[in-house]
């Protein structure tokens, strides 16, 4: 009995669980250690590795005498850093909190269907295929009169053509990136208001409570809890985003975050020129970056607390 | 009667073994003999990118198989050669170098790729292009036409790497009529390209008659050029007295203050409205419905566009007289007064890799280069011939107008050089070009910026002069 | 008689001041609908748009007179449908839906009627849709025929999809119910790892599927994909499980059953909401892929329908919207129909499994 409950025990195991420690392991947790090693080597278009070296790095840093470090950020790894950081900053705190928060209450006030209806509409962006997604946002940015943007621009504000791309490039892309994280802030907090016991409501409208005082004292405490984990995974999730701004403003200068700047510079179509190390090293700043984040962000909003033992424990 | 009965008994009864050894018999024989029609298929992998200005780049490699395999049966030989076709999307030749080497480092190297000359130096030092001395030295026969010129294009370190398949000129194309209707008169028109020749027209006069033009309303868009890296870019820093390639050291060549100046004028010629600032996020169908619309005022572009405009100004392709009323051709102004023009030949080369068939793909690409293929490239796409025998088919003098109108421009026509970084060095130099028109870097913050850059990315490959 | 007069004051006050609510009620509902309506626009319209296009553009650039005359039928259209269905009931509503369907739909088609035309669809039956326009490129053909990469996405997002159920449902049972060394540790570190997003670590990943042998390949992507918000998957599905009371398994395995068959038999038909929503959500990011299946590939080896409008966007965009726009359209439906079919499993999907 015991040795076939043990044998039990590992066969469950193997079926269960082994499959995903693989996959896991071999392909999210690997590749960092490969990232990490890449990044201190001279790996470039040619795949052919000739020995540790921290020339990578060098290209971040140029050593300058009477600087505080003893060394000085590059100019383009600098702005770099800073756009990432506007674009993060501003893409997580209007959209995917903020909005998304905005969307979660007003449907959520309304009837279910009439509510859900517009979830359903707010889901598109991210249901849509990426090219797609950003194909409509060329079409409608186009800088001529065609587009749609300068349509209702031009005949309804009565103000000139706008060329997005060209003058407001950051704001194009906090806006196409943040439908797309609005959208699944929504669908969490919605999850989370549906799960406030109705009598908590009820309770509260018989006292008098108008609906502005509902939403503070109800809703907003219940949602502490998905608020702080938006925050934290969104932030890591924009942090490393690339995939719409490349497409919908490709390799530009203006949006060359740090992920963008890894992408550009290794495998993006038509311009990554295979400079595999550099990307590492550029990849391996930012998880150390996304890392110190998360464990401030996770700190700051007590998230250990909320995560309990187990309540069955079967062997 | 018993004699009758045994031998119709011994023909029926192993009727189900002879049914299966004659099936088997046959089916022997056919693999057999299908083995004998398709054994020795020999595959050849053809790299080549989907340009519209080109397709018989890769068509003539086919072409060329044929011929072989003609020859090759009319030696009863049993090979045949079959070409593979990979034909990539790329937006340009640099992007397509870029892809090229990807899949050489991953091993899916082919055996003959079309290329852009200046990559040369990197594929070589890749191990991606083979060295051809021999093999063109010992085909002599094939390749003894070849413009002597022409072979400096493929040239690393002495030796040759590549066949050339063909070069243009390069200019700026202006449209007259705009001009006529902005109000600038005939003899002005007429005198634009000796002007430019004798260094009294620069680039700064080019952006002031492009400004000119489209303030007057006559032009929707000023000077319109390539959307993405090339070799255009290059051709103007020539004019700012850039020279990319110290011989002596065989290394590139950065000049501060030429740099500065080029920088400077172009911003220059997007701050008075002669360049749209955001041109390098255009499509390259907005580049060229841009100017084959009717409205640009001048394209910076090369021969190859002749036939497409040709067919946008409703004019028949022999129409000589009428095309010339419409434009006119210049070369790249020079920066400063009493300076020289500049122009750029821009060869594309095939390369024969280090495969198992390098010497069966080198001889299909010897083929390819012969008289009736190149012309049948080069009057179809108008681009310029390889061999000097190509200019007197009656074809090419029918049809070639465009490339014999040409050839005066490429007096002042240099080459790139085929430096292994090269295509480094262009891709950081088109990110100040970038960052200069949209007015995300000042001229002076661009030069620092691509200073920097090339110190960074190409360290000592690069010589950095004030 | 003061008696009289205050019950009557009660009664009236009562009345009025539900009505007062009421109107109040009505008020907050239609600003909030105003709201929604208002910034749902600029998703609502670039998509109709186009629709729009894919249905009436000609060769030659996009014009949007087709777009707002079918606007200016089709809001009040709405409008009126939405009053209607409020206010009537039962066969009057039917009654009053078709007539007012009727009359847009007459309208609608005298405007545009002589505007919309299927020609931009020809690529489903066309293979040479850009040089037929631009001219040849190639000396092949540039572009194979829409259908090989319509085959192609829907391996990838079909095996990816299953490869993805298939583990994160095991996965998350086996945290359900099972306790282990490390649990704890193992459940915050599927937390880190589901903050860094693959695509972060699209190097070495490529550097390790070119050492697998698995570049020009489909099942190269196909293994990356299903890596994609694993752990996500794997919280999910535990979510479900957690959901699932014990008893029921305890009876089963009572009766004889070995945990592994009360799992199958007794368990999973009771997570198949689970199964279906992440099963839907995996497809529909496995169609969307872009980043992976061009990265992995070197040449032509492989064409989806990502790469596949990509390039001929690119070739094209500026000469035929329309034919751009129909092959959008069609690449876009299948998500479509999967995601408004399935809308509710989907929403179903929450983190809870988080919890302990």
């Amino acid at each position: 009995m015991a040795s076939s409950n043990i044998s039990g025990k590992y066969t469950n195991f193997t079926v269960f669980f082994l499959p995903a420690i693989v996959l896991l392991g071999g392909l999210v947790v690997l590749p960092i250690f490969l990232d990490i090693a890449v990044a201190f080597t001279d790996m470039a278009q040619t795949l052919n590795v000739s020995g540790l070296t921290n020339m990578q790095f060098r290209k971040f840093f140029k050593p300058v005498e009477d600087s505080m470090l003893g060394f000085e950020l590059r100019r383009s790894f600098l702005k770099a850093l800073t756009l990432t950081a506007t674009y993060v900053v501003l893409t997580l705190v209007i959209f995917n909190t903020t909005f998304g928060l905005v969307l979660a209450l007003t449907t959520t006030a309304l009837s279910e269907r009439v509510g859900s209806f517009f979830r359903a509409i707010w889901l598109l962006p991210r249901m849509s295929p990426s090219v797609v997604y950003a194909l409509l946002w060329s079409w409608t940015i186009d800088p001529t009169e065609r587009g749609l943007l300068n349509q209702v621009a031009i005949n309804i504000f009565g103000i000139g053509p706008i060329n997005m791309k060209l003058h407001h490039p950051m704001m194009l892309i906090v806006i196409s990136n943040g439908f797309i994280g609005a959208s699944l802030g929504m669908i969490i907090l919605t999850s989370a208001i549906r799960s406030i016991p109705k009598h908590l409501f009820y309770a509260a409208q018989a006292d008098g409570a108008g609906p502005l005082s509902i939403t503070w004292h109800i809703i907003l405490p219940a949602l502490r809890w998905p608020l702080s984990y938006i925050t934290i995974f969104q932030t890591l999730a924009l942090l490393v985003s690339f995939e719409y701004i490349f497409l919908i403003m490709g390799p530009a200068r203006s949006t060359m975050t740090m992920a963008m700047l890894a992408y550009t510079k290794t495998l993006a179509p038509g311009v990554g020129a295979g400079l595999y190390a550099y990307g590492a090293a550029i990849t391996m700043i930012l998880i150390v970056i996304g890392i110190f984040l998360a464990l401030l962000l996770w700190r700051l909003s007590n998230m250990q607390r909320l995560i309990t033992e187990p309540r069955i424990e079967v062997q | 009667m018993t004699n009758a009965k045994f031998l119709s008994i011994t023909i029926k009864k192993p009727n189900k073994v002879l049914k299966i050894t004659s099936s088997l018999f046959i089916f022997l024989s056919f693999f057999v003999i299908s083995q004998s029609l398709w054994a020795k298929e020999i595959k050849i992998k053809l790299w080549a990118t989907a340009d519209r200005s080109g397709p018989l780049r890769a068509g003539n490699i086919l072409e060329a198989a044929n011929t072989l395999n003609n020859m090759l049966a009319a030696a009863n030989a049993d090979e045949r050669v079959k070409i593979e076709l990979i034909e990539t999307n790329s937006k340009g030749y640099d992007a397509d170098a870029l892809q090229l080497l990807k899949a050489h480092s991953v091993g899916k190297t082919p055996d003959i790729a079309l290329a852009a000359h200046e990559w040369i130096g990197t594929f070589v030092e890749a191990g991606l292009a083979a060295n051809l001395e021999s093999h063109i030295k010992t085909n002599s026969t094939l390749y003894e036409d070849i413009i002597p010129q022409l072979w400096n294009s493929v040239k690393f370190k002495g030796d040759r790497y590549g066949i050339p398949q063909d070069s243009e000129v390069r200019m700026f194309f202006l449209n007259n009529d705009l001009m006529r209707k902005a109000g600038k008169s005939e003899s002005f028109i007429a005198s634009l390209p000796s002007q430019v020749n004798a260094g009294q027209f620069t680039m700064n006069d080019l952006c002031d008659l492009a400004a000119e033009v489209k303030n007057a309303g006559a032009a929707k868009y000023g000077i319109i050029h390539r959307p993405n890296v090339g070799p255009d870019f290059q051709m103007a820093m020539a004019s700012f007295g850039i020279d990319l390639y110290n011989e002596d050291q065989a290394k590139l060549q950065i000049t501060k203050t030429g740099l500065l100046a080029y920088y400077k004028w172009l911003k220059r010629c997007v701050d008075i409205g002669a360049i749209a600032g955001d041109m390098t996020t255009w499509s390259w169908d907005s580049v060229h419905a841009g100017f084959r619309g009717g409205e640009g005022f001048s394209k910076f572009h090369g021969v190859w566009n002749l036939g497409a405009q040709l067919k946008a100004f409703g004019m028949s392709p022999t129409d000589k007289e009428a095309y010339f009323k419409k434009i006119t051709w210049i070369n790249a102004p020079a920066g400063k007064k009493g300076g020289t023009p500049s122009n750029l030949s821009h060869p594309i080369v095939y390369i024969v890799t280090n495969g198992p068939h390098k010497d069966l793909a080198a001889i299909l690409v010897a083929l390819a280069s012969q008289h009736v293929p190149n012309t049948k490239h080069a009057v179809g796409t108008n681009h310029t011939p390889i061999n000097y025998g190509q200019a007197a088919m009656p074809d090419f003098v029918e049809k070639g107008w465009g490339l014999i109108a040409g050839v005066p421009l490429l007096k002042y026509a240099q080459f790139m050089p085929n430096h292994s970084k090269i295509g480094q060095y262009n891709a950081i130099s088109y990110q100040g070009v970038q960052g200069v028109e949209t007015g995300e870097m000042s001229p002076e913050e661009a030069v620092e910026f691509v200073i920097e850059e090339m110190e960074v990315e190409l360290g000592d490959d690069v010589i950095i002069l004030n | 008689m003061i008696q009289i007069q205050s019950r009557s004051l009660a009664v009236t006050d009562w009345k009025r001041l539900a009505l007062k609510a009421k109107k109040i009620r009505r008020l907050q509902i239609g600003f909030l609908i105003m709201f929604l309506s208002l910034v749902s626009l600029p998703i609502i319209i670039p998509y109709f748009w186009m629709l729009v296009i894919s249905f009436s553009a000609r060769t030659g650039g996009v014009e949007s007179a087709v777009l707002w005359k079918a606007l200016s039928i089709l809001v009040p259209f709405v409008m009126v449908w939405i009053l209607i269905h409020h206010n009537l009931k039962g066969s009057r509503r039917v009654f009053a839906l078709t007539l007012t369907g009727i009359i847009a739909f007459t309208i609608l088609w005298n405007l545009v009627g002589a505007d919309v035309h299927l020609n931009n669809y020809r690529f489903l039956i066309n293979a040479n849709i850009v040089e037929d326009i631009r001219g040849p490129a190639t000396a092949g053909g540039q572009f194979p025929w829409v259908w090989e990469a319509f085959v192609n996405s829907l391996f990838v997002a079909t095996v990816s999809s299953f490869i993805k159920v298939l583990v994160s449902t095991f996965a998350g049972y086996y945290l359900s119910r099972f306790s282990f060394k490390g649990r704890p540790g193992f459940l915050q570190g599927l937390l880190v790892i589901d903050a860094f997003p693959a695509m972060i670590l699209i190097i070495p990943i490529f550097i390790l599927i070119y050492w697998l042998g698995l570049l020009d390949t489909l099942y190269g992507p196909i293994l990356v994909i299903s890596a994609f918000e694993l752990p996500f998957f794997i919280f999910v599905m535990k979510g479900f499980f957690d959901g699932v009371p014990w008893d029921i398994e305890m009876s089963a395995i009572s009766d004889g059953a070995t945990r592994r068959q009360a799992f199958w038999y007794v368990v999973l038909p009771q997570v198949r909401a689970g199964i279906i929503a992440i099963g839907i959500f995996a497809f529909i990011k496995g169609w969307e892929e872009y980043v992976f299946v061009t990265s992995l590939r070197t040449g032509t080896s492989y064409w989806v329908m990502s790469t596949y409008l990509f390039y001929v966007a690119q070739d094209i965009m500026g000469v035929d919207y329309g034919m751009v726009a129909a092959v959008s359209v069609f690449y876009l439906i299948p998500s479509l129909i999967l995601y408004l079919f399935f809308q509710k499993n989907l929403t179903q999907m929450t983190f809870g499994g988080v919890k302990g």
